[in-house]
């Protein structure tokens, strides 16, 4: 009797094991099994398209059936991002008949999760996407629904109306379209923020120069022992001051940045045809480097900076070190944390652009894109008209609620309500539908940033290569390999850590030459040279 | 022929319940290893999201390439073998002791305090360790060098010193997981049976002697299965940890690069699925072999323990 149940107990254990195994995996099915289930919502959607069932729209596209496009932004949700979405989706229900639901990825992570979510096989709509976030490599993948002129005219008429020509030309991926860029003419410039009362204290006037910020680090040092005098090396900042000394000598030596940043390739600009070398050809390179070098050697940052996880704002922010090194987007969030909480350290901007002009972005700075097996891509490209156009929904989404989290202050300028913490002006990763038409700029902060934004205006230019797009489809694997030389030796001279500059750049050119450089320097000349002739 | 298909079915029959209990399993290690394991084709080709695994198209060999052309291909397959043999003779042979050590303890809440206390840092993550780690060493600011300067004494760069990181990272390997394999072992040590124990002690043994003829012989199955899954893993390092550990620094790579942190270095920033691809099989290919191996070994030494 005992063993016969003991083995209908067991016969039963066995079973509930299957199925426990069984429904696991009709959980993970779930998504496999929708997946036929929106085709034939398509098909539903085509249908009343036959029926004269929305006969006050004769022309325009066919809305009848309610939506929910998903939109991946790069960040964190901000706290009121709901509550702006529900005012947005309220417009865009009635104008169009769609919402929005916002996921967000956040900034530690985007670069591993980004390409994931196009081959995850989750269904989602539209993304932030940027000549620096992954907009070549997507387009090239076909990842993102190609725009055409007429589904613009169709679909997004006042896109169509408003987009700089110049902004739809970079766009093109091999002659095709994927991306809606920003309408916003955008300046990247750089600043150096100090402690003015660190400054008044060893007598230093002003450190808008290499020089002078030399001359201010040194009395740091000196004076300062518990203080690292600029905390670079995070990821974040491991290149800015090889990028500031380089900017100078390079425009003084009428050189110019060509192909993705770590081949580090580099041309003369005056030349007609392109000749492109490594940095280490250079003859700057090695003054750079060993400029570099001395400051390190000084104990201007840490002898750990390869190792650093702070980057410099913080360490500026927690007191830890006398300057920073930012671009003027940043400076302004930081200068305002650090003048609440430190009003004592009298912080102080200023430029070090120094003669090198400020780089005019590429459109493609910023922009969204339509993943390429969205289900509704129409809809979403008109989701999009009414997020970059319409100067309700453009507001909501770039600076938040009137009223709540901002005030107008005349037709082109804000200012902050307190509730902003909540959700910061122009910091929403809503920079893809920046349009010059609605924007605004933000009152109050640094008091010397309009002058200087004036100055920076005047000289901006966009850089020779800018809207160059480099196909590395034959040379993948030398990149690779470059790759990995950019984040080690390169790495460590653009941090000044070598004992002999010229040694070390000797060595760097060989293991680059190894791995196969001249190839990619060979095909990148050709593609420049051609990018010249049709430009 | 014949009679072997009939001896299979009439086993089928009379255990049948058995061969049902086994089909949870089979069924797990198909769904999620046999059949995930066609994507290896991905290695072999320019994955693209349009075409997806199958319809992308094929260049063969051409994703392994880059792995070789670097020349850093000897380093790091050398450097991923040594630490994890490292990580392995280290760990166990403190994880055993440490077992052995607990269950002569008569105490049972000093047993028990102690073995939490073991177990802890296994759920510590290796991003909190990296930031130990760099406070205790910083060069500036670190725990080590207040300490010694302090002292009166020099500070040390040990972010620059390419012969501290194995000792370093064979540390903190073990600080992470002795705890969790003393718990394994402990289970299998209070297992014996105390009959042994009695009688040995009849005999006149002492405690090592116990230890020695007893306690070692009898968990020798379990030392020797975990050793064997543990070589499965030997090519795939903890990237988390030398990643985080060493907090990427170039300065050190050449004690401390290991295959998973030269492929993320190396196409971070590219996205070339078919490259990772081409990474993973080259260390699953050389983890099958190394497993053939010391399953061979094991054999000939031990032929009742072997895996196969």
């Amino acid at each position: 009797m005992k063993r016969k149940t003991n083995r209908i107990l067991s016969l039963l254990l066995a079973l509930i094991m299957c199925v426990g195994v069984l429904t696991a995996c009709g959980g993970g099915d779930t998504p496999a099994q929708k997946d036929p289930a929106p085709p034939a919502n398509t098909d539903t959607d085509k249908a009343p398209d036959t029926q004269p069932s929305e006969p006050s729209e004769p022309a325009g596209p066919d809305i009848s059936k309610a939506v929910t496009l998903t939109m991946y932004l790069i960040g964190d949700r901000p706290v009121d991002n709901d509550e702006v979405f529900e005012k947005i989706n309220e417009r865009l229900k009635a104008e169009i008949n769609a919402t929005i639901d916002v996921k967000f990825m956040s900034w530690s992570e985007y670069e591993s999760k980004y390409p994931l979510i196009f081959a995850s096989g989750e269904e989602w709509d539209i993304i932030y996407t940027a000549d620096w976030c992954f907009y070549n490599a997507q387009a090239t993948k076909q990842g993102f629904w190609e725009i055409t002129r007429e589904d613009l005219e169709t679909y997004a008429p006042m896109t169509a109306e408003t987009m700089y020509p110049e902004a739809w030309e970079q766009a093109k991926v091999g002659g095709k379209v994927y991306m809606l860029p920003m309408n916003y003419k955008e300046i990247t410039s750089y600043v150096y923020m100090a402690r003015g009362d660190l400054m008044d204290k060893y007598n230093i006037t002003s450190v808008s120069s290499l020089d002078e910020a030399e001359a201010y680090m040194d009395a740091i040092v000196q004076n300062e022992p518990g203080m690292i005098p600029l905390d670079v090396g995070s990821d974040y900042d491991k290149q800015f001051v090889f990028d500031r000394m380089w900017k100078q000598a390079s425009r003084q030596a009428g050189l110019t940045e060509v192909g993705p940043w770590q081949v580090m390739a580099c041309t003369k600009e005056d030349e007609s045809a392109a000749n492109v070398t490594g940095h280490y050809d250079q003859d700057i390179f090695e003054e750079v480097v060993t400029r570099l070098k001395d400051w390190k050697d000084r104990g201007f940052w840490s002898k750990n900076a390869v190792v650093n996880t702070q980057n410099n704002t913080e360490s500026f922010q927690a007191g830890r070190s006398a300057l920073a090194l930012m671009n003027a987007n940043t400076a302004k969030s930081v200068y305002a944390a650090v003048t609440a909480d430190h009003p004592e350290w009298d912080v102080r901007v200023f430029d070090a652009q120094e003669d090198a002009p400020p780089v005019l972005n590429s459109y493609l700075a910023n922009g969204m894109s339509i993943f390429s097996k969205s289900q509704h891509p129409e809809r979403a490209l008109m989701a999009l008209d009414y997020l970059r156009n319409d100067k309700e929904v453009n507001s909501l989404f770039c600076y938040g609620i009137e009223g709540k989290h901002w005030e107008a202050s005349g037709d082109n300028a804000l200012v902050s309500l307190p509730d902003s913490a909540n959700y910061a002006y122009d910091s929403n990763c809503n920079w893809g539908v920046r349009s010059d038409d609605n924007w605004r700029v933000i009152e109050g902060g640094i008091p010397n940033l309009p002058e200087l934004t004036a100055k920076w205006q005047e000289s901006a230019r966009s850089s020779l290569f800018q809207t160059f797009v480099f196909d590395d489809a034959e040379v993948k694997n030398e990149i690779a390999a470059m790759g990995e030389i950019f984040n080690t030796d390169y790495k460590l001279l653009t941090l000044g850590f070598t004992d002999d500059p010229a040694g070390d750049i000797a060595r760097l050119r060989d293991k680059m030459e190894a791995a196969g450089a001249n190839k990619v320097y060979a095909a990148l000349q050709d593609q420049a040279n051609a990018f010249l002739a049709a430009n | 022929m014949k009679k072997k298909e009939n001896l299979f079915l009439k086993d089928l029959r009379r255990n049948r319940v058995k061969w049902l209990m086994l089909v949870p399993a089979a069924l797990v290690v198909i769904l999620m290893c046999y059949i995930p394991m066609t994507g290896i084709v991905l290695a072999f080709k320019s994955y693209n999201y349009h075409d997806g695994i199958f319809g992308s198209p094929w260049v063969w060999l051409e994703n392994f390439r880059y792995f070789f052309q670097s020349g850093k291909a000897w380093t790091t397959t050398r450097n991923t073998i040594l630490y994890n043999l490292a990580f392995l003779c280290v760990n166990t042979v403190l994880q055993i002791s440490c077992a052995i050590m607990l269950s002569e303890v008569i105490g049972k809440k000093f047993k028990r305090i102690t073995q939490s206390v073991m177990f802890l840092p296994y759920f510590i993550s290796w991003v909190v360790v990296g930031a130990f780690v760099y406070n205790l060493f910083n060069y500036e600011f670190g725990a080590v060098n207040t300490f010694l300067k302090g002292l009166g004494l020099d500070p040390v760069d040990i972010y620059s010193n390419k012969g501290a990181w194995p000792f370093i990272l064979v540390a903190f390997s073990a600080f992470k997981n002795v705890g969790y394999g003393t718990v394994m072992y402990l289970a299998s040590i209070v297992n014996i049976d105390d009959h042994l124990f009695e009688a040995a002690e009849l005999d006149g043994a002492n405690m090592w002697q116990k230890i020695r003829h007893i306690t070692i012989p009898c968990i020798r199955p379990t030392i020797v299965i975990l050793f064997l899954l543990a070589i499965g893993t030997i090519m795939k390092g903890d990237f988390q940890m030398f990643w985080q550990v060493t907090g990427n620094n170039p300065m050190v790579l050449e004690t401390t690069d290991v295959i998973d942190t030269y492929v993320t270095r190396s196409l971070l920033t590219l996205q070339e699925f078919g490259m990772t691809s081409a990474a993973g099989l080259y260390q699953s290919g050389i983890s099958f072999v190394l497993v053939l191996i010391a399953n061979r070994l094991v054999k000939k030494v031990e032929p009742d323990y072997a895996l196969f």
